[in-house]
This record gives C-alpha cells, sequence and structure tokens, in this order.
C-alpha cells in the first residue's frame, strides 16, 4: 500500500521571527542567564538580613551623577536597537548596519562610564561581603555587556565581508533581543547598588 | 544515487585524520556521553569498592585517612556530577531526535562543544586526583570547611572549578531537548501525543535551567572566596556560611529528581511495550511529572534541618516533602494499572522495573523517616542517610536505567543481548545492593557516622560493615556480567531487526543501528503510541532537501508544519572554543588573571565558530546585502 505523502518543498525557508530555531535557543539562554541574574539579586537580601548594617556602616551613599547618566544611555540604546531589529524584519540592511553602529558606540560609553564609576565607589570585594556582592554583581553585568557589544560588531563586521542571507537577519534580530536583556538586566542592580543605600540603608543605630 | 546513498552522504560524518573530532551528529554525540559517563561510574564504583574495603573490618588501616577523605568525596561527584547527570542527557541527545521523528537536535555544534565541556571537566578532577589535589570537603563542600581559612591548597578550587563544567554542559543539553522537542516534532505529534519518556527528558531540562545555575553561582562564589578573598560565607565580615547550604540544595534537591525523573521515562517506555498496553492515565503522568518538577524548587530546606532553623520553616518544607509522595504514588499506580491491563512479559528490562519498585518503595519509605524533623535529628549524618539515598537514586535512576540499556541495546547494536546473563546480571545486582545497602540503615541507627575512615570493634559494627563489603562484591559482579553481555553480543548477538519488542515509539520505526539520517522519509504521527497508532496508509514527509542538512520546523503545540530551516554541519570549531574555555577556567584557580585572558581567547574562538560562509540555499533564499 502507498503512503499519504506531505509534501514540505513548498513551505517557507528559515523565517526570521519567533517560529525559528535560534529564537528559541536564546529565549533559552536568557532563561538561564536570567535566573543567575535573580540569584544575584536573591543574595544581596540574603545578606541584608543576616547583617545589622547593610551597607556596612563604612560604605558612604554613591554618587549618582556617572551611573544615571550611564542607565539613560544605556535605555537610549534601545532605541537604535529596536529601529535595527525592525529593519532586520523587513530585510533592510543598511538601516541594521546604522542601528549597530550607534549601540556599539553606546556600549563602548556605556563601559567607559562605567568604569569610571567603580573607580570611585570607595571599597574593593576583599573589604566586606557587601562589597563582594556589589563588585560580582557588576563584574557579571559587564561581562555580559561586553558580550553582547562584541557579538554586535561582530555582526557589523561580517555583514560588510559576506554575504547577507535571509537566515542572517535572524541573527540580527537575536543580537537585538539579547541587547534588551542585557539592559533590562541592570535595572535591578542599578536600584540595590546605587538607590537602596538611600532609601533601604540598615541600620542598628 | 539512491536517496538512501545521497542522504547518508548529507548527514554521515567527515572523513580526514581529525575527522572524529568534528562529528556533530546527535546519536555520536550521545553514544559519547554515554560511554564517557558509564567510564566515569566504573571509577566513582572502583571509589565506593575502596571505601567498603577500608570499612570491611575495624581499626583497618588500609586508606589514610586524608585519602579515605578524598575517595568519598571522588566518589560522590563522580556519581552526582560526571555520571548520573551526563547519563541522562547522553540517553536524551541520543533518543529525542529518534523519538519525535527528526534527524537530528537543534543546536548540533553547540551539542558537541557541550560534550568537550563535560570531557575536560571531568578529566581535569580526575588530573588533579592523581596529583594528589583532589577535592576532600564532601561532595556538596560546605562552608567554612571548604573555605580559605579550613581548606588551604587547590583541592576545593579543583572540585568548585568542575561543577562550572559540568553544569554548563547539563545546561547545553537542557537548551537543546527543550528546543528540539518543542519545535522539531514530527507532524502530528501534538503535545499529549509525546512520549512519556521525552516528557521526562522536556522536564528536566526546565528544571536544569533553573537549578544549575544556582550552583555554578554557589561554587562560584566559594572559589572567589578562595581566590580573590571576597567574603560571601566569612560571616566575619558580613556573610553567611549558611548561604553556601541554601544555594547549594535550591539545586541539590531538583539535582536528585533531574537524576530521577529521566528513570520514570525509562519505566514508561518498557512497561508500555512489555505489556502491549499503552500507559494507563497519560494525562495525569505528565501532569505528575511536571508537578514533581515545580515541586523540587520548594523542598531544599529538609537536607538542613540540623542546621538549626526557624521551627515553622521546617515544618513548611516537612509537609512539601511529605507532599511529593503525592506523584510518585500516582505514577506507581498507574503503571501498576498499566501492568494489570496489560499482559507483561518478562524481559531483563521488565527485570529490572521490578528491581525499581522493590529498591525505590524501600527508599521511599527511609525518605518519610528522613523528612520528620525529629527523626532526622537522630539520623542525619549517619549511615541511615547514606542507606537512604543509595536506595532512591540507585533503585530510583540507576536500576531504571540498566533497565533502559537492555531495552535500547538491539536499537543500539542491531543485536540482542543475552536475556539468560541479563538476568544474572539483574539478580547478581539487586540481592547485591540489598546487601550492600540494608545494613547500612542498621548501622545508622546504631549510630554510625558517614565519612568516618574507621571505627573501633568494640562499637560493634564490624559484622554490619562486613556483610556490606561482601554485598559490594556481588554488585561489581552483576556489572561485571552486564558488561560481558553487551560487548559480547554487540558483534555475534542474534540480529535484532528494526522492532525486535513490537514497541510503539518512533524510534523502532527505524533501521537497527539508525542510520545517519535517522529516517529516509520523516515520519508522522496519528496518536500516543506513534507506532501501533499508525494508519495502514500513515503519511510521511517528502520535499527535504537531500543534499544539505535540512529539517522540518513544526508549531509547539499542534506540531503542524511550520517551515524548513538548515542545520550545520560538522567543524572542529566547537573542540577549539572547548580547548579555550578549559584553559579559561583552569587556569584561573592558578591565576586569576587567566579568566581574564582566556575569557578573550574563546571570544575570539567563538569568532571561528561564527564565521561560516552561509550556503546559498535556492532562488527562494535570495542574497540581500
Amino acid at each position: 500500500m502507498n503512503a499519504r505523502v506531505i509534501d514540505v518543498s513548498d513551505l517557507e525557508y528559515g523565517p526570521a521571527d519567533s517560529r525559528s530555531l535560534l529564537w528559541w535557543g536564546n529565549l533559552s539562554m536568557m532563561v538561564i542567564e536570567g535566573t543567575m541574574f535573580a540569584m544575584l539579586v536573591a543574595t544581596y537580601l540574603y545578606l541584608r538580613t543576616v547583617n545589622l548594617d547593610w551597607p556596612p556602616t563604612t560604605v558612604i551613599k554613591p554618587d549618582l551623577t556617572l551611573p544615571t547618566v550611564n542607565l539613560l544611555i544605556m535605555l537610549l540604546s534601545c532605541i537604535p536597537m529596536v529601529i535595527a531589529d525592525k529593519a532586520a524584519k523587513r530585510g533592510d540592511v543598511t538601516v541594521v548596519r546604522i542601528g549597530f553602529a550607534i549601540c556599539i558606540a553606546a556600549g563602548i560609553a556605556i563601559l567607559v562610564i562605567r568604569s569610571m564609576s567603580f573607580a570611585e565607589i570607595g571599597y574593593k570585594w576583599s573589604d566586606h561581603a557587601y562589597g563582594s556582592f556589589v563588585w560580582t554583581a557588576a563584574g557579571f553585568h559587564t561581562f555580559h555587556t561586553i558580550a553582547a557589544t562584541g557579538e554586535t560588531a561582530l555582526l557589523l563586521i561580517y555583514s560588510f565581508i559576506r554575504r547577507i542571507v535571509k537566515k542572517h537577519l535572524l541573527d540580527f534580530r537575536c543580537t537585538a533581543v539579547y541587547w534588551y536583556f542585557i539592559v533590562i538586566m541592570w535595572l535591578p542592580f542599578y536600584l540595590i547598588v546605587y538607590i537602596a543605600p538611600y532609601v533601604m540603608r540598615k541600620e542598628r543605630f | 544515487m539512491t536517496d538512501e546513498q545521497q542522504l547518508d552522504k548529507t548527514w554521515g560524518p567527515p572523513t580526514g585524520p581529525f575527522a572524529w573530532l568534528t562529528e556533530v551528529n546527535h546519536k555520536h554525540v550521545g553514544m559519547r556521553y554515554i560511554v564517557t559517563a558509564f567510564f566515569f561510574l566504573i571509577l566513582g564504583g572502583l571509589e565506593a569498592g575502596l571505601m567498603r574495603l577500608q570499612l570491611s573490618r575495624p581499626d583497618n588501616n588500609f586508606l589514610s585517612p586524608d585519602m579515605y577523605n578524598q575517595i568519598f568525596t571522588m566518589h560522590g561527584t563522580t556519581m552526582m556530577f560526571l555520571f548520573a547527570v551526563p547519563m541522562m542527557e547522553g540517553m536524551a541527545v541520543y533518543f529525542v531526535p529518534l523519538m519525535i521523528g527528526t534527524r537530528d537536535m537543534a543546536f548540533p555544534k553547540l551539542n558537541l562543544y557541550g560534550y568537550y565541556v563535560y570531557l575536560a571537566g571531568g578529566l581535569f578532577l580526575y588530573v588533579m586526583f592523581f596529583l594528589n589535589a583532589g577535592p576532600d570537603a564532601g561532595w556538596f563542600a560546605y562552608t567554612p570547611l571548604s573555605g580559605p581559612q579550613f581548606a588551604p591548597g587547590k583541592r576545593v578550587d579543583t572540585w568548585a572549578q568542575m561543577i562550572t563544567f559540568t553544569e554548563m554542559s547539563g545546561l547545553i543539553v537542557a537548551v537543546e531537548v527543550v528546543v528540539t522537542v518543542f519545535k522539531m516534532r514530527a507532524p502530528g505529534m501534538s503535545l499529549n501525543r509525546i512520549p512519556l519518556f521525552v516528557w521526562s527528558m522536556v522536564i528536566i531540562s526546565f528544571m536544569i535551567m533553573f537549578a544549575m545555575p544556582a550552583v555554578m553561582l554557589d561554587s562560584g562564589f566559594l572559589a572567589l572566596d578562595r581566590l580573590i578573598a571576597t567574603h560571601f560565607f566569612n560571616r566575619s565580615e558580613g556573610g553567611d556560611p549558611i548561604y553556601y547550604q541554601h544555594m547549594f540544595w535550591f539545586f541539590g534537591h531538583p539535582e536528585v529528581y533531574i537524576i530521577f525523573i529521566p528513570g520514570l521515562g525509562f519505566i514508561s517506555s518498557i512497561l508500555t511495550t512489555f505489556t502491549r498496553r499503552k500507559i494507563f492515565g497519560y494525562a495525569v503522568m505528565v501532569a505528575s511529572l511536571v508537578f514533581t518538577g515545580f515541586m523540587a524548587f520548594g523542598l531544599w530546606v529538609h537536607h538542613m534541618f540540623a542546621v538549626g532553623l526557624p521551627q515553622l520553616g521546617q515544618s513548611f518544607f516537612t509537609a512539601a516533602s511529605m507532599m511529593i509522595a503525592i506523584p510518585t504514588g500516582v505514577q506507581i499506580f498507574c503503571w501498576i494499572a498499566t501492568i494489570w491491563r496489560g499482559a507483561l512479559t518478562i524481559r531483563t528490562p521488565v527485570l529490572y522495573v521490578i528491581g525499581f519498585f522493590v529498591i525505590f518503595m524501600i527508599g521511599g519509605m527511609t525518605g518519610i523517616f528522613v523528612a520528620s524533623v525529629p527523626l532526622d535529628w537522630q539520623l542525619t549524618d549517619t549511615f541511615f542517610v547514606v542507606a537512604h539515598l543509595h536506595y532512591v537514586l540507585i533503585g530510583g535512576a540507576v536500576f531504571p536505567l540498566f533497565g533502559a540499556f537492555h531495552y535500547w541495546f538491539p536499537k543500539w547494536t542491531g543485536r540482542m543481548y543475552s536475556e539468560k546473563l541479563g538476568a544474572i546480571s539483574f539478580w547478581l545486582l539487586l540481592i547485591g545492593f540489598n546487601v550492600t545497602f540494608f545494613p547500612m540503615h542498621i548501622l545508622g541507627v546504631m549510630g554510625m557516622p558517614r565519612r568516618i575512615y574507621t571505627y573501633q570493634s568494640q562499637l560493634g559494627w564490624g559484622t554490619m560493615n562486613a556483610i556490606a563489603s561482601g554485598g559490594a562484591v556481588l554488585m561489581v559482579l552483576g556489572i561485571l556480567t552486564m558488561i560481558v553481555n553487551f560487548l559480547v553480543h554487540r558483534r555475534t548477538g542474534e540480529p535484532a531487526g528494526d522492532n525486535p519488542w513490537g514497541a510503539d515509539t518512533l524510534e523502532w520505526g527505524t533501521a537497527s543501528p539508525p542510520p545517519n539520517y535517522n529516517f529516509l522519509h520523516l515520519p508522522t504521527v496519528a496518536g500516543p503510541n506513534a507506532l501501533w497508532d499508525a494508519a495502514p496508509d500513515q503519511a510521511i514527509v517528502e520535499g527535504l532537501a537531500l543534499d544539505e542538512r535540512e529539517i522540518l520546523v513544526t508549531h509547539v503545540l499542534d506540531a503542524e508544519p511550520s517551515h524548513r530551516e538548515e542545520l550545520p554541519t560538522h567543524s572542529i570549531w566547537p573542540f577549539i572554543v572547548a580547548l579555550a574555555t578549559t584553559f579559561c577556567l583552569i587556569g584561573a584557580i592558578f591565576y586569576a588573571w587567566i579568566f581574564t585572558v582566556g575569557a578573550v581567547i574563546t571570544g575570539f574562538t567563538l569568532i571561528g565558530w561564527f564565521w561560516v560562509e552561509a550556503v546559498k540555499h535556492s532562488a527562494e533564499d535570495p542574497e540581500i546585502a
């Protein structure tokens, strides 16, 4: 007997949207890293419960200027990324390149300003558990920011050197989604490291 | 060239002297996981044998206290991190694509990378052990014992960094399984038709994604405390050693279920086949697995009852621990109903399932003991706990796993094993296991603490320990019988044919061993038991390219065809990136700055990984820029 046949040769090839494998892989990676970031926040809250002074009394209230400017740059960098994302969706590589270039510049600015703000933070990771947390959390996020900026730069260079076919549009879009993720993940740490010492300082006396 | 030859060429292994380093096919990667994990099982078993030899009589001085500390740590670490989880992952990597009717996993290069990272972590641990730098603070390395103050040297650093390797590989497989199962199922295999084995792998993959980050962070904090003087677990500088335990068991309890839920999947596969009846209560079974997966994250404090935590918290975690008996009980009753209404054929895989019932039931009973705070305070850190955890893990995971080995041996090799040797290995293991571990309950109640290298004869523990050591000999014989059975019949057994058991899942619908491309035509599915429910003219999929690695992607819920995608082919880059990762992670425990250098090198090797020429697919995939 002859089997019936489902012919799939007419189906679309490699769509650049949420149906594709890479999109799901990217989501899964963000779930894993999001869990990591959440555990870091939990670490802060746990250590706060077991200490009478949190942050320790030696930690002065941080200056908010540079970190806030940096946060604004991060949030604003999402705008060119959204534009690049939309352009990738419709296949406009030129706009993608422009958006990516702006984001790479933003990424470098973010890293430079962050190192400046950490140079003036006034304590080290080896001073107390609070310092350990702040430096580890910031280091972890900075590592991710470097990776996201590097990934964007690599794709930009690639787009000039190699042929771009439809599946690369998906790469552009996944990079954009990862960029949003990295920006959003800094929000809790901004609140914890810079705002919490003002609004939820825990003191024995 | 016929279609078969063309597909074989497309999906087959590469040629050349270093081709074996580059092969990404999921069956090769899966088999490497399985063989490597089995090798570590033997190493872990040898360590157990050394411990049993040392404890077989009082005042023994066969092993020094220091060596004994290293051996029991290596045993636990090997079994949990290098055998149990990677073995289950290997089974998933091998069988998930076959069972859902596709040609490979979603990210083949990543898959191979995950294997190399796991292998590097395992080799690293053993090289350090042979350099007398094996970890010696127990498989959970509690602070402050494992901290910089009480554990100088590199021993605990080795342990902490081995965790990074194995958990990275675990996370990789988890992502692979989730995406493969959600997006690459054969048309018609809607969510309510996925085999229970595949469900179990999906559920542990989600558990891995939420549990393993915790232990990576935890062992990372430990390494930072030790290497660059942070204070996460240092009470005098505002840290907290108890937090280490919380984070460890937030991973550690789910880990137990990550090991044991695949066992439930094996059992469902085996029982369906050998009762020749579809599983009783499929939907309830899936719900129980999901419920177990969720509950696993709400139990961790029952490992910490003796720490001194608030009583209300202890009561809550006792109740939650008791609750886990509900989904497990539901599944056991469903299996009994399946056996009841079917016609059970007793073959070696079924024997192992029966062994599971017996042993796991006892382990579950003692679980209720140690989940109660008053009893736990009496029994914690005694041999009773050792007995309990071996009943649960060997009963819940290893017996189903050995059953699965026998069940799928014909699929792997195309040959039948010997039923006689299979039965002998089963009885040796069942008897040997109980003779080894049952006396440990009694020893625990008599007050023998775990992790002591010897004891005085007047304590009266000698007889029971001697019996336990004798049982270990039987277990060794059982495993040897199994290995001989497999090695001998791998080439000389009776030819098995495609489906010697008349089983229902898709992997039995292709040749044994499966061809490189898995299926000549991707199958479609008409019911929860794919092969049994197939219509005489069940549809097949056509129209996928033969000359490139093209696969069919389907929708998440109903598995209707969505689109086609191309998978990457073999590549040397996963190996190179894994080498760079290994340099980065191992170097970091000697000089912290190597982590930065290694990360940069790894980043650059990743460029090589990504820098592949886009294959111009066809006119429908035009060049854009």
